[in-house]
């Protein structure tokens, strides 16, 4: 029974990604995000090799001939690859984090229902009536600063949104067949959530997880900006925005400019992949 | 509908004295705001004295239960860098806030409702694509960049608009705002506008949708038949059915706005509650932060509810869902 369920499982992925690299391809804002994302994703992963200088060694600071600096006299484009890598650790780990917690509510939540189910959507409900910015900004202020800290804010504020999307999965699936015949089959709690539930629940939140990654980059910008997140020593790409905003008056646009830029690349490529992801999961969403 | 009310209303009591709980235990946490007051050099008798004279030297729960029952009363303690009532530092905040969000809620439906409606009207033509890649564009633009380059474009290089601050104020009908004289809106523009843009992007694909939805409908066809211009279909028969959604999702983002508002302030040294708290946030000063907090989770609380009762009003079926659980 599970073994022909996993496979079922195994069918949709490989068929989601065939389909994505055979016919949607063919669409130029894919292809050029996809393309966009793929640069984004070498060069944050191989930021030392490709960066021209080492932002966090302060002897570089001085070999800097006819290359813009910021305003901690590092490299800006440097910096901007290093900050991207910081950016994108905190989004993908944050997503990472919250993707687990969201799963286990989730599931918990629509394999027992009732009053455990009731309980746990009324604290998704109250989490989501408030904006993400705020609750982050909140967290921050009664955390400190730090990486970690906005890694731990931002996984507490994405948690909810996954375990309704679970739970929405997952009660669709409890209404299936072979999932009451796992119940007759007295299989164990445990192995029904893990082996059943979970691979049948999980490919909403693989989209989900797409945006929420461009939101996360987005809202780690803004508080770091605000001077609540990422500290200026560990460039990312909001600290590297918030230094600059200090010269904007003295005509040194570059600092802002720049790593802005790159901060809107990044979150528009993955908000049109993800659209397309969408669109692809759920075929009526697309006209 | 009462039961129904009063059950909302106790939950949301519930969620506010967690909340406070959570805010006033975590707020201990982090750093000592005696630093922050003391001159670096004080002598450390010096430095007990403040710790004793604001309440500081008391373990966290006896600081809580002092703080619990200051709020019953409508004091939540004084602010330590101002030593002034927190609250009303708040209350005279407030209105820089509720303007500069409200001129954002007006911007975007003048500006986002128009380009949203054309861009339904005609959905495959070149001025609807522009738009809605536009659009696309809006949502996914970081807003305090943006602000950033609004300032490099119209402060710095062309020098038509002032970078910070909320200029001169003018009473009006018993409102004090900058809207009100000239100095004040030429400072309103740029702030307004950053916090707008977003929503703009959202109110477009609203409209957008709305009339593509509308404008298939049997009785657009019949006006048509008819013989009524195009102006007279899209205003008199159009317009009231989509405005509809649109005005109640604005009032649900009213909210958002608010909030949003902190960025947006930060980047125009706007003086509103977001800079304030801030300001809080940065120099540990506590009893700002729990209040602002506070104030908040009450706010949206409130908003929620409101929204709630208006839905089950409108939908008995709500009703019933909730009287089951």
């Amino acid at each position: 029974m599970s073994k022909t369920k996993a496979i079922s499982a195994a069918r949709t992925e490989t068929g989601l990604f065939s389909r994505l690299v055979r016919s949607d391809l063919s669409r130029p804002s894919t292809l050029i995000s996809g393309i966009l994302l793929l640069l984004i994703a070498i060069s944050a992963t191989f930021a030392p090799l490709i960066a021209p200088t080492d932002p966090y060694d302060l002897a570089t600071v001085s070999v800097l001939d006819g290359r813009l600096a910021d305003g901690a006299g590092r490299d800006v484009l440097s910096a901007i690859i290093f900050g991207l890598r910081t950016s994108l650790t905190v989004a993908i780990s944050s997503a990472l984090i919250a993707l687990t917690v969201g799963l286990a509510v989730g599931l918990t939540a629509a394999f027992h229902g009732g009053r455990i189910d009731a309980f746990l959507m009324r604290i998704v409900d109250i989490q989501l009536s408030f904006p993400a910015i705020l609750v982050a900004l909140v967290l921050l202020a009664l955390l400190g600063k730090g990486v970690d800290k906005v890694i731990i804010a931002l996984a507490i504020v994405q948690w909810a949104l996954y375990a309704r999307t679970v739970r929405a999965a997952a009660m669709v699936e409890r209404r299936k067949e072979y999932f009451e015949s796992a119940i007759c089959l007295e299989l164990g709690n445990t192995r029904i959530i893990w082996k059943h539930l979970l691979p049948n629940s999980i490919s909403p939140l693989i989209v989900l997880a797409t945006l929420q990654t461009a939101h996360s980059i987005s809202i780690e910008a803004t508080l770091s900006f605000l001077g609540v997140g990422v500290p200026i020593t560990e460039p990312s790409l909001g600290s590297l925005i918030s230094n600059g905003f200090d010269y904007i008056l003295s005509g040194a646009y570059w600092i802002t400019f720049f790593p802005g830029v790159m901060l809107l690349a990044t979150v528009a490529a993955i908000n049109v992949f993800g659209d397309q992801l969408r669109a692809m999961v759920n075929p009526r969403l697309s006209k | 509908m009462l039961a129904f009310v009063l059950r909302r209303v106790m939950q949301s009591v519930v969620v506010l004295f967690v909340m406070s709980l959570i805010v006033f235990s975590m707020v201990n946490l982090v750093g000592d705001p005696v630093d922050m007051l003391v001159n670096p050099e004080s002598l450390p008798e010096e430095i007990e004295r403040v710790r004793r004279d604001f309440g500081l030297d008391q373990p966290v729960h006896v600081q809580y239960w002092r703080f619990l029952a200051g709020a019953m009363s409508g004091d939540l303690g004084n602010s330590f860098i101002f030593g002034r009532p927190a609250l009303a530092l708040m209350a005279e905040r407030f209105p820089a806030t509720l303007e500069l969000a409200t001129s954002a809620l007006i911007i975007s439906v003048t500006v986002g409702l128009p380009l949203g409606v054309y861009a339904g009207l005609r959905p495959d033509g070149w001025g609807a694509r522009i738009i809605m890649g536009g659009s696309v564009l809006g949502i996914s633009i970081p807003t305090f960049w943006l602000g950033l380059m609004m300032i490099i474009v119209f402060s710095v290089l062309l020098g038509w608009l002032p970078v910070s601050g909320r200029g001169e104020t003018a009473r009006f009908l018993g409102i004090e705002s900058s809207a009100f004289t000239l100095d004040g809106l030429r400072h309103l523009i740029l702030p307004a506008t950053n916090l707008a843009l977003f929503k703009i992007a959202m109110v477009i694909r609203l409209a957008r949708a709305g009339t593509v939805e509308v404008m298939a409908l049997d009785f657009i066809r019949f006006a048509r038949a008819k013989g009524l211009s195009s102006r007279r279909i899209v205003l008199a028969h159009l317009m009231p059915n989509i405005l509809i959604p649109i005005v109640t999702v604005l009032g649900i983002e009213f909210g958002t706005l608010i909030a949003f508002a902190t960025v947006t302030e930060s980047i125009f040294a706007w003086p509103g509650l977001g800079k304030l708290v801030i300001d809080a946030i940065v120099n540990l000063d506590r009893p700002i932060v729990v209040a602002y907090l506070l104030f908040v989770v009450a706010l949206f609380l409130v908003l929620n509810l409101v929204v709630d009762i208006i839905y089950a009003v409108l939908d008995p079926r709500v009703r019933l869902q909730s009287d089951e659980a």
